[in-house]
């Protein structure tokens, strides 16, 4: 167990590395020179005196080799300093930390109410496997993961809003404005936790210990409960976390389209204003959070399940 | 398919048509979903094939004096803000957004089921290192990869399609190794080992023709997420770049316009709800359960 571990955080660790050496390069390989890139942001003016780029790249250390510029970055990022914004000037920590704040209210509330809706159907799905209320919950399902969200946000926004007027058409202001995102947001998981709860429920209740309590005489209730929810959530539980990540830094269109000041839009922002002090942050914090959240189901699940381990493994 | 019936097939399938056929006929429960999906998509590829002889009109051309015209027997699908015709817009953006997610659905496919495959073969230390990176690559959001590679490289078609390969190949991955683990520990494979083929040979000869049908699956069962996405990377103006236009930039451009012209925002929404559920029907009915092994 000890030896799994410590595998498999070498590997996570190593991935993170990958990832941050690639931030850090952004500016290179994107063909561009950081020191003019900074200097255009603070005179915004195309045509540089070589002195002062010169200068500012003695002032920054970017005359450095790579590499040492590379550890002393990556010493300040660890830190949690990513530098100053291009744009608002202010740190950019300071903006991914506001932004991430909207973006897990925003992905707690969709994938919250994607599973409480998804759970209960799936599990209903399976135990009346076949029958035909079993296909139309699958049916529907298929049409949730066929919809853009860009085009059904326009439309629930011209039916709520315009036509209605009971709900704000953009912004994050009020609670109410959460409403619209977070619909149009849950679909899709909705729809894919629903049909993993339902593949799940369907091979736990074929399962030998399910016909067991059956036969003691636990009633189909109880059985449900208390054997097949509890063996049948694992995977729901891989799935959702992969879902929320999704969410924390995916949200790109929906935070967009409804002006909601997360990290989709704070990202997608840093790539139309080539602000890279904010790309940087803002990649490398939500594939941290990936990481970290894909890592901590992986351990839940295995606390919930330990038998599962070995049969990923063997699988 | 039951475990006797799996070790009883063939170890090499019959040509690309006649195994599809018979994915077909293999379709448990009801039919009609994949029969009415295959038509839908088979009709959608066949006007997006002939658009440049059939579309009535150039897409670019504008005409001001029918700006937001509504349905009318000329233009059937009415106007956008600049005259130009819908229909012959919708038609046009229609190649652009199938075929990036065709082409990335593709690409996914090839690198996912080689690295699969190899990764079960190998297996040890590599098959564990490899698995772990898919795990974590899994999880990162596909269009803050998208989103870097726009830094990088800037927008265009190479890097819409770089941008969703990249991630895009993990599922195909993790399908093809568990599938492959269930091959190599059938009869056929031992029989190879033991007449001397080499690994190459067995993974490309008996592993991935055996996998082909769950992958393709696969591969049916993703193309809704990558039209969504390829057009939803359109609609914050980073994927196809204007003059060209997708499914997604119309919607964009629809967006100011929606209280006047309802239809001009419902009709690509439409084109790529119909094109995506129709595939992954097909998908449902080629091999059911594939998406949650993936």
């Amino acid at each position: 167990m000890l030896r799994f571990a410590l595998r498999r955080a070498t590997v996570t660790l190593a991935t993170l590395l990958v990832v941050s050496l690639l931030a850090f390069l952004i500016p290179y390989l994107s063909g561009g020179d950081p020191a003019r890139a900074v200097l255009r942001s603070r005179v915004s003016d195309n045509a540089l005196d070589p002195a002062a780029v010169e200068a500012l790249k003695a002032d920054l250390g970017l005359d450095r080799p790579l590499l040492a510029q590379y550890v002393s970055w990556l010493g300040r990022v660890i830190g949690g300093d990513f530098g100053l914004s291009f744009t608002s000037r202010g740190p950019v920590s300071e903006l991914l930390g506001n932004a991430l704040g909207v973006s897990v209210t925003l992905a707690v509330v969709a994938l919250g109410t994607a599973v409480l809706i998804a759970v209960p159907l799936g599990t209903l799905a399976a135990t009346r496997h076949g029958s035909r209320l079993d296909h139309g919950i699958t049916l529907v399902t298929q049409g949730f993961v066929a919809i853009p969200e860009y085009w059904l946000a326009p439309v629930l926004v011209l039916v709520f809003s315009r036509h209605l007027g009971w709900l704000p058409s953009a912004g994050w202001e009020t609670p109410a404005s959460l409403i619209l995102p977070a619909l149009t947001l849950t679909l899709r998981p909705l729809a894919y936790v629903l049909r993993i709860t339902r593949a799940a429920m369907i091979d736990v209740l074929a399962a030998p210990y399910i016909t067991a309590a059956r036969s003691r005489g636990l009633g189909s209730r109880a059985t449900l409960l208390r054997h097949g929810l509890r063996n049948g959530l694992l995977p729901v539980l891989t799935l959702s976390s992969v879902w929320f990540a999704g969410l924390l830094g995916g949200s790109v269109v929906i935070e967009v389209l409804f002006n909601i000041p997360g990290m989709g839009q704070l990202v997608y922002r840093g790539v139309v204003n080539q602000d890279i002090p904010v790309i940087q942050g803002g990649l490398l914090c939500v594939v941290a959070l990936a990481i970290a959240i894909s890592t901590l189901a992986d351990l839940l699940g295995e606390l919930i399940n330990p038998t599962a381990r070995v049969r990923h493994d063997a699988h | 398919m039951t475990l006797t019936e799996r070790a009883a097939a063939p170890a090499r399938l019959p040509a690309a048509g006649a195994r599809f056929t018979l994915a077909l006929r293999r379709v448990r429960g009801q039919r009609w979903p994949v029969l009415a999906g295959g038509a839908v998509f088979v009709a959608v590829v066949l006007v997006l094939l002939l658009t440049p002889w059939i579309a009535p009109f150039d897409p670019a051309a504008q005409d001001l004096t029918q700006r937001l015209a509504g349905p009318n027997a000329e233009h059937w699908l009415g106007t956008d803000h600049l005259g130009r015709d819908v229909l012959s817009r919708l038609m046009h953006g229609g190649r652009f957004s199938v075929t990036i997610a065709a082409i990335t659905l593709l690409l996914s496919a090839l690198v996912g089921t080689l690295v699969g495959a190899f990764s079960a073969r190998v297996g040890g230390l590599v098959d564990e290192v490899l698995m772990r990176v898919v795990d974590l690559l899994i999880a990162i959001p596909d269009v803050v990869v998208a989103l870097f590679l726009i830094a990088v490289l800037g927008t265009g078609h190479s890097t819409l399609i770089a941008a969703l390969t990249i991630v895009g190949w993990t599922p195909f991955a993790r399908l093809a190794r568990g599938l492959a683990l269930e091959i190599n520990g059938r009869d056929f494979i031992e029989a190879a080992e033991a007449l001397g083929c080499s690994r190459t040979f067995i993974v490309v000869r008996h592993v991935i023709p055996n996998a082909a049908r769950p992958v393709t699956a696969l591969g049916f069962l993703r193309f809704g997420h990558k039209l969504i996405t390829v057009g939803g990377l359109s609609f914050i103006g980073l994927g196809v770049q204007p003059p060209d236009s997708d499914w997604g930039a119309m919607l964009l451009d629809a967006q100011p316009y929606m209280e006047q012209s309802t239809l001009l925002v419902l009709v690509p929404g439409l084109a790529i709800f119909v094109t995506a559920l129709s595939v992954t029907l097909i998908g449902q009915g080629v091999e059911p359960r594939t998406d949650d092994r993936a």
